[in-house]
């Protein structure tokens, strides 16, 4: 019996001491697993699909040829100017869309961040809200609100502001007014989440040093609101960059996400598309990369001119 | 050079006030610590010094000129906080250097003079450090390097001290005592730690809800309270409930809840009359302990003789707890049920054991007296 009692511990404490030399990476690992696995499912395999295509030839009856190695849909692609023109709209589109959003963004959060009591629930309630329609509805709704007969264009021309209409829609300025209202929530809560955590007597050391009301914003409370600024300025840009449905229902031109669309879906040429997207995943990673550098330095000292 | 005066100073949130009444001229060079329990309305009146508060009301006066609306970025006085509030993203020497930056002195030149403080502050070399990898104390000085280093008229500390340990914040008020001597600054301290207060004031102002109650030197705010709530808030006390039943030329006859009769000697006529409900305050350190309960009176107590035979300023008790403090005993003496303190110091070989029959007397002049109000009763 107490053997047995001995032998237990024992063992079960050997169990532990070999689990305890793994644990330092295969538990990490362990934990992440469920997240992997739907990473590897539904981006790493069909990237690897979409890469796949991008190589194929196309075919007359089906929509690649299957088995076949070729450059062709790359050498289109890089080769057509109407390619090259829709990247450059879908980039201007991404970057004003990312610019304002980062920037009203940061003048909302700090809004919020200090407001009080019903009116800080309230500027975080009215974030929130928008993203309870659907996001085709909101957009479409601009629809009513920008067209040359809609309500702004009304109330211009009745102010002896215009005297005739403006055609916002469909149009750029509709496009990056549909596309700001999408990503500006997220802007906003990113980037007061950061705010959340910061301590106001910081701004006020630097009011109290001499610094002006924006000169301490700028000294003091962008720098350290930076990581929120950074993933508002990814999702801004990442997600403008590629946007179908304001584009779709405000444009009347066309972006990079329609263009594969019709590519696939109307034209059936699906190594085409496949390079396509390739080439603009590829722009999209330098451009995040720039933009990564570019914000982290500014996190440092903020030198003004 | 810098001399503030506060006129009729308020500040109110909404329905509560914070500040009331708050007028006091603070003098060129000196060190006023502001002293009072939390939510006493101290901090707010030197946030409004600093510019960080609005006065809803009053006026503030800094070396002559009126600077009541003027932001904090225009007024050349300068706060350290309770918790530093430093930049974290920036280095130390950029801290030091932040206000000299805003005031565009050139980078060599701020760079020395940042260097130059820190130094002085004791903290040369950490320049390059990043300020939320440094301890407690040395967070500390850099902010008070920080603020020293834009040569501010006034220097304003809000409970610097309060987030350090003990023994830290001993040695930090020594050493700001040492560097107010020698800049001959003013500086505003707040605090809540009358220990703190006493150390570092040339003159303290005591502060309760929303009121600064009295202004003067340590050894007369703490000699000469000007209200009860002083008296208890300055040190340890016994609060001693009574009723005048008599008054006499040169004497205030009281009985009190210790069932004893004293005799408080004045030599004015003061506003009572018999019937008044007083509170005494007898500090422990104006107390002395008897262990014969029949002894003849020390010497210097005077011991008036009522009419019964009894003396006036002594009463007879019972020991019941002994506290050891290490510098002094405090033993607490139950006087026909009512319970009061005395101290002797630590080293008395002859402590008072529990249950022992002992005196405590005092000097009649040594007793305060409050009225119900809290308003100090002049002897």
């Amino acid at each position: 019996m107490a053997e047995t009692n001995s032998q237990f511990p024992r063992s079960l404490k050997g169990v532990r001491e070999s689990l305890g030399q793994q644990s330092g990476s295969n538990r990490a690992l362990l934990l992440m697993a469920p997240l992997l696995a739907f990473e590897l499912l539904v981006f790493v395999v069909p990237f690897f699909i979409l890469l796949r295509i991008s190589f194929a030839e196309e075919s007359s009856d089906l929509v690649y040829a299957e088995g076949t190695w070729t450059l062709e849909a790359y050498s289109s692609v890089l080769t057509s100017d109407l390619i090259w023109s829709i990247v450059g709209y879908s980039f201007l589109l991404g970057i004003v869309v990312t610019v304002l959003s980062v920037l009203i963004g940061l003048f909302y959060a700090y809004a919020i961040w200090r407001s009080t009591g019903l009116l800080k629930s309230l500027l975080l309630f009215s974030v929130v809200l928008p993203l309870l329609t659907t996001l085709v509805i909101r957009t479409y709704a601009f629809n009513p609100l920008l067209s040359p007969s809609g309500t702004l264009n009304e109330l211009l021309l009745s102010l002896g502001l215009i005297s005739s209409p403006i055609q916002f829609v469909p149009g750029t300025v509709g496009v990056v007014v549909g596309q700001l209202y999408i990503v500006l929530p997220y802007a906003v809560l990113a980037i007061y989440s950061v705010l959340a955590t910061m301590d106001w007597h910081v701004v006020e050391a630097a009011r109290d040093l001499g610094a002006s009301r924006p000169r301490s914003v700028l000294e003091v409370v962008v720098p350290q609101a930076m990581p929120g600024v950074i993933v508002a300025a990814v999702i801004s840009f990442a997600w403008s960059v590629g946007a179908y449905a304001a584009p779709d229902l405000l444009s009347g031109n066309i972006t990079f996400a329609m263009q594969v669309e019709g590519l696939m879906l109307s034209d059936m040429r699906y190594p085409l598309a496949a390079a396509f997207s390739v080439l603009m995943l590829l722009l999209m990673l330098v451009s995040i990369a720039i933009m990564f550098t570019l914000l982290n330095r500014i996190g440092g000292e903020f030198e003004l001119a | 050079m810098s001399e503030i005066t506060l006129r009729d100073l308020e500040k109110r949130y909404g329905e509560t006030t914070a500040v009331q009444d708050v007028s006091v001229e603070i003098r060129d060079g000196e060190l006023l610590c502001l002293l009072g329990p939390s939510g006493s309305g101290k901090s707010t009146t030197l946030r409004m010094i600093a510019g960080l508060e609005t006065p809803t009301s009053g006026e503030i006066t800094l070396d002559g000129a009126d600077v009541t609306d003027q932001p904090a970025y225009e007024r050349n006085t300068s706060t350290v906080f309770q918790d530093w509030a430093l930049f974290p993203h920036k280095t130390v020497l950029e801290n030091v250097a932040f206000g000299l930056k805003m005031r565009d002195v050139p980078k060599d030149e701020r760079r020395e003079r940042a260097e130059a403080m820190l130094e002085r502050v004791q903290m040369g070399g950490y320049g390059d450090e990043d300020p939320t990898t440094l301890s407690g104390g040395q967070k500390q000085r850099v902010a008070l390097a920080r603020s020293l280093a834009v040569n501010p008229d006034v220097l304003l500390l809000d409970e610097p001290l309060s987030n350090l340990d003990k023994r830290l914040r001993e040695d930090m008020q020594i050493e700001l005592r040492e560097i107010h001597e020698d800049l001959e600054e003013t500086f505003v301290h707040v605090t809540h730690d009358q220990d703190e207060a006493f150390t570092l004031a040339d003159r303290i102002g005591i502060m309760d809800q929303g009121e600064l109650i009295q202004v003067g030197e340590p050894t007369e705010v703490y000699e000469n309270p000007a209200n009860r709530f002083i008296e208890g808030f300055l040190g340890d006390t016994n609060f001693v409930d009574s009723q005048v039943v008599g008054v006499t030329d040169g004497a205030v006859r009281v009985e009190t809840e210790l069932g004893y009769e004293l005799v408080l000697p004045t030599d004015r006529n003061p506003d009572v009359a018999e019937g008044t409900e007083l509170t005494l305050s007898l500090r422990p350190e104006v107390l002395s302990i008897e262990r014969d309960p029949t002894a003849d009176a020390v010497e210097g107590h005077e011991q008036p003789m009522l009419a019964d035979g009894s003396t006036s300023n002594a009463v007879v008790g019972t020991v019941e707890n002994v506290l050891y403090r290490g510098s002094t005993v405090r033993y607490s003496v139950s006087v026909n049920g009512t319970s009061m303190f005395a101290e002797r110091t630590g080293a008395s070989t002859d402590a008072l054991t529990a249950g022992e029959e002992i005196r405590i007397e005092w000097d009649g002049t040594d007793v305060l007296a409050f009225r119900t109000d809290g308003s100090r009763v002049t002897l």
